[in-house]
C-alpha cells in the first residue's frame, strides 16, 4: 500500500511541478498584462494543488495533512480574488488589452 | 541538496539587490523590495529560524512594502539624478571595507565549538532545553521543541518584546504621519496609480 | 527525491517571475510578479520543510499566503484610490466646513 502511494504522490509532485514551470514560461512570454494575469494563476492553482495534494499522500491523516488543506483552501479561495482585483485595478489604470479585431467571426 | 536551495535563494537575493540598486523607477524598486523581504524569509527558513521568518513576513512584505508606496506617492516616482560623479565615495568605501577585511582575520574561525562566544551562556540554554538520552521531560526547564524560539521568547523574552514595541511604534508614528497630512498629495501620486479619486479637496 | 524536484522547479519559477518583475513595463506587471513570487514561497516552504523532515514550517507557509494576498490587495487599493483607505477628511477639516 505504501508504495501506490509513493508513486501517487510522485506523479502528482510531477504534475505540479509542470504546471508551475509552465505557468512561469507563459508569463515570460504572454504579449499582455491580462494574458499574464491567467499565465500566473494556473502556477497559483493547479500547480498549488497538485504540489500540496502530492505532499498530502506522503504524511498520513494527522495535522500536518491538516495545514496542507488549510494552506491549499486558502490558495484557492484568494489567487482568484487577488486577480480580479488586479485586472480590475489594471483596466481603471488605463492599461490597454491587445483585442484581435480582425479575427471575430460574422 | 540544501546547499542547492541555498545557493539559488541567495543568488536570487544577490539579483534582487543589484536590481534595486540600479532601477530607477521608484514603484519597481518598491515591488523589488517586496519580493526581497519574501527571499531572505526563506533563506531564514532554511537556516531553522521560524520566528524570524515570520516577523521578516510580518514587517518586510506586509507592512514595509505599503509604507514604502505611501512615501513613494509623496516624493514622485522618478529617481533623481545625482550631481557628482561616485568615483570618491567608491574609494573611501573599498578602502573601508579592504580594512575591514583585513581585520577580520583575527578573529576565530566562525562556528567553531570552542569560540568564546560559545562558553557562557549557550550551554546552559542547551543543557536546559535539549533532553538528554535517556532523560524524561520533567527534567528541562522549557519544553518548546525549536532553540531557536527558546532563545528569542523564552531566554531572551524582555528583548522581543521591546523589539515588537519599538516596531509597532514606528509603524503608528508613520501611518499617524500619513493620516496627518489631510492626503496632501502631488501630481506626481496620480502618475503612480493613475486614479483620479480625490476625496479631500482642500490643502 | 520527487520532493527535490519539484522544489527546484519552484524554484526556476521564482526565478522567472523576478524576471518579470524586473521587465515588466506596467505596474501592474509587477505586482503580478510579486503576487506569483509569494505564492511560490509558500509552496516553497511547504517542500523545503517536507525534504528536510520538519513540517512545522507549514504555520510560517500559512502566514506566508494570507500576508501575501492582503499586501497584494492593499497595494492594488493604493494603487486605484491614491491613499491608503483614509476615509473622509482629517479632523481638521470638518469643523471649518
Amino acid at each position: 500500500m505504501e508504495n501506490v502511494l509513493d508513486y501517487l504522490s510522485a506523479a502528482l509532485l510531477l504534475l505540479g511541478s509542470f504546471f508551475v514551470v509552465v505557468g512561469g514560461i507563459g508569463v515570460l512570454r504572454m504579449p499582455d498584462v491580462f494574458t499574464r494575469m491567467h499565465a500566473a494563476g494556473v502556477t497559483d492553482t493547479m500547480g498549488s494543488f497538485f504540489i500540496l495534494t502530492g505532499l498530502m499522500l506522503q504524511t498520513g491523516f494527522d495535522g500536518v495533512t491538516l495545514r496542507l488543506a488549510m494552506i491549499l483552501g486558502f490558495l484557492w479561495f484568494t489567487s482568484p480574488v487577488a486577480t480580479h482585483a488586479l485586472a480590475k485595478a489594471a483596466l481603471h489604470g488605463k492599461v490597454e488589452p491587445i483585442v484581435h479585431e480582425d479575427e471575430r467571426g460574422d | 541538496m540544501e546547499s542547492v536551495v541555498d545557493l539559488a535563494l541567495l543568488g536570487l537575493l544577490a539579483v534582487t539587490a543589484i536590481a534595486v540598486v540600479r532601477v530607477r523607477n521608484l514603484v519597481a524598486v518598491v515591488m523589488l523590495m517586496g519580493i526581497y523581504s519574501f527571499l531572505s524569509a526563506a533563506l531564514f527558513v532554511v537556516l531553522d529560524a521560524v520566528d524570524v521568518a515570520f516577523t521578516e513576513v510580518a514587517v518586510g512584505a506586509g507592512v514595509s512594502t505599503i509604507l514604502a508606496l505611501g512615501t513613494v506617492a509623496l516624493v514622485g516616482t522618478r529617481q533623481q539624478r545625482h550631481a557628482k560623479s561616485p568615483v570618491i565615495p567608491l574609494l573611501i568605501v573599498l578602502v573601508t571595507g579592504g580594512m575591514l577585511v583585513y581585520g577580520t582575520y583575527d578573529l576565530p574561525r566562525w562556528g567553531q565549538a570552542d569560540n568564546p562566544i560559545h562558553g557562557h551562556v549557550a550551554p546552559e540554554y542547551l543543557a536546559d532545553h535539549v533532553p538528554l538520552a535517556g532523560q524524561d521531560g520533567e527534567a528541562l526547564e522549557v519544553h518548546i521543541p525549536n532553540i531557536v524560539t527558546t532563545v528569542l521568547a523564552s531566554y531572551r523574552g524582555y528583548d522581543t518584546l521591546g523589539e515588537t514595541t519599538v516596531v509597532f511604534a514606528a509603524m503608528v508614528g508613520v501611518l499617524l504621519l500619513f493620516v496627518g497630512t489631510g492626503g496632501r498629495r502631488g501630481a506626481s501620486a496620480r502618475g503612480a496609480g493613475g486614479g483620479d479619486d480625490d476625496p479631500d479637496g482642500a490643502s | 527525491m520527487m520532493v527535490v524536484g519539484a522544489s527546484i522547479a519552484v524554484l526556476v519559477t521564482m526565478g522567472m517571475a523576478m524576471v518579470r518583475a524586473l521587465l515588466g513595463p506596467t505596474v501592474y506587471d509587477r505586482v503580478l510578479a510579486v503576487n506569483m513570487f509569494g505564492t511560490k514561497t509558500v509552496l516553497t516552504i511547504a517542500l523545503i520543510g517536507f525534504f528536510t523532515g520538519r513540517p512545522e514550517f507549514l504555520d510560517l507557509a500559512l502566514a506566508y499566503g494570507l500576508l501575501n494576498f492582503i499586501g497584494t490587495i492593499a497595494v492594488l487599493k493604493f494603487f486605484q484610490f491614491g491613499s491608503l483607505g483614509a476615509s473622509g477628511p482629517p479632523p481638521g477639516e470638518t469643523e471649518s466646513g
